[in-house]
């Protein structure tokens, strides 16, 4: 269950104060994969960014239960000058995992990712492709209840992104997502529930299609 | 799947400080052959370059003391300080990308940043004192507990006036610039290189409002045998800075002054 409570973010720029939500409120129920939509700038990004912890709003509150992913695929996380296998230890570490389960991890992301002798080297030799297979390795690696994912989803060739595809799907036989993207189609797929984001505010819509078409009439994309 | 335990804020804390260290270690040292070598070059280098060229000189700047052992305690304090004030600064900078993992707090990314270099600059001192042990230097503090309690007092005031310049930082970006220039006066205000008792009263009473030259010349007075500070130091003066730095910056910490992006 995730909700927010008046959360109100607002941005500093050279012309002034720009506020993004103001006195937002919004309950995610459980067991719903929700699809965040709106037009570049709605904001999709920044309560995205709030509900990962990323960035605080400046008043309001946020409530959590479950494990929440960092968002999939996260590469800012990975340090360049160690190697792909020292950075998952790293994420294990963090995640409290140790010893033998660290083990588990480190044969899981290094078979997903097929990163071959790279996985031993660091990662500032890597390809951006590798750098993106080892990213969503690692949060396939872990088991949360809500993934956060924003956009870019499918990396690699066409056969890396297919396999990707398969042990998404597994994954969310028990786990649920949160998505932001521009493709209504995947959004269509993927998400029982939407948000729109406009005007600071968000609607929530429990049927997909329906919050696709309210979008839609706003002049979003097809 | 494996199914991560639950764990006390504590724990969590514990595991986060000791992941963030080993990776910090680690990417400093570790990945490339002689990592450690070029690691530990740069600060030794800091301390021998001017140790060398004062020594050629040979000027005898204050009877009875070596003047390499002179140096050395007084950079000693300096880089401590400056190293954990800047990391603040950097960390805070650098590590906002680990906050996307949820255990990850800033403050576990202070505490690791200042451990690590704590462990740098005890190994490095420990390296270049040694080498000076071995040209015949008595480089034996002469009260390592007062000594070991005054580099606590610096380091924490350091960590107390990082986490207040980290939040002027955040709040100003442009301002960083200015802060890592400041170091530089601060260095030749600091009475690193020679005594400050060479200046003229009037001066002297006016450096005595830089609380790291009391640090410098209080470190130097218990790890040098027969240095007296100059008449101006007080303990109680960078002690009042080092808690008040200290608890600002921990309350500007809480009210999130460090976490919120301003871009």
């Amino acid at each position: 269950m995730i909700s927010l409570h008046n959360v109100t973010k607002s941005y500093m720029t050279l012309t002034g104060r720009k506020v993004v939500f103001r006195n937002l409120s919004l309950d995610l129920p459980e067991g719903v994969n929700v699809g965040l939509i709106g037009r570049n700038g709605a904001g999709k990004s920044t309560l995205m960014r709030i509900i990962s912890s990323v960035d605080l709003p400046d008043s309001g509150e946020i409530v959590t239960k479950g494990r929440i992913s960092w968002p999939v695929g996260l590469k800012g996380g990975i340090e360049k000058k160690l190697t792909g296998r020292d950075n998952v230890k790293f994420v294990c570490r963090i995640q409290g995992v140790r010893k033998a389960g660290m083990k588990e991890k480190i044969r899981y992301v290094q078979e997903f990712a097929e990163l071959g002798d790279y996985f031993d080297r660091p990662v500032s030799n890597y390809s951006s492709g590798m750098r993106a297979r080892l990213a969503f390795g690692t949060s396939m690696a872990f088991e949360f209840d809500y993934y956060l994912i924003d956009e870019v989803m499918a990396v690699g060739d066409a056969r890396f992104k297919h396999k990707s595809r398969i042990v998404f799907k597994e994954r969310l036989q028990k786990s649920k997502i949160i998505l932001v993207s521009h493709s209504m189609k995947l959004i269509r797929k993927m998400c029982d529930a939407v948000i729109l984001l406009e005007h600071g505010q968000a609607t929530y819509y429990n049927d997909a299609r329906e919050g696709i078409a309210a979008y839609r009439k706003t002049g979003g994309e097809p | 799947m494996h199914r991560t335990a639950t764990r006390s804020h504590f724990q969590i804390q514990r595991d986060v400080i000791y992941a963030l260290l080993l990776r910090e270690l680690s990417s400093r040292f570790g990945q490339r052959r002689g990592g450690i070598f070029w690691a530990m070059v740069e600060p030794i280098a800091h301390l021998l370059v001017p140790v060398m060229i004062f020594t050629f000189i040979r000027i005898r700047l204050i009877s009875g003391v070596d003047y390499p052992v002179f140096l050395v305690y007084g950079f000693l304090p300096f880089l401590l300080f400056k190293a954990i004030c800047l990391q603040i600064i950097n960390g805070m900078d650098s590590s906002r990308r680990l906050l996307a993992y949820r255990q990850v707090l800033l403050m576990d990314v202070f505490i690791a940043t200042a451990i690590a270099n704590a462990v740098i600059q005890a190994v490095v001192i420990i390296i270049v004192l040694t080498g000076l042990a071995m040209f015949g230097f008595d480089v034996l503090p002469p009260r390592p507990v007062e000594l070991a309690a005054m580099l606590a007092l610096t380091a924490m005031f350091g960590f107390g006036l990082g986490l207040v310049l980290a939040a002027i930082a955040n709040l100003v970006p442009d301002s960083r610039s200015v802060i890592k220039i400041m170091f530089m006066p601060l260095y030749f205000m600091s009475g690193i290189l020679f005594p400050v008792t060479r200046f003229p009263d009037e001066w002297l009473r006016l450096l005595a409002f830089n609380p790291v030259l009391h640090l410098v010349e209080l470190t130097r007075s218990m790890g040098v045998e027969g240095y007296e500070p100059f008449k101006y130091v007080s303990l109680a003066y960078p002690v009042t800075l080092a808690f008040t730095f200290t608890v600002v910056g921990l309350m500007l910490y809480r009210l999130r002054f460090l976490t919120r992006v301003t871009p």
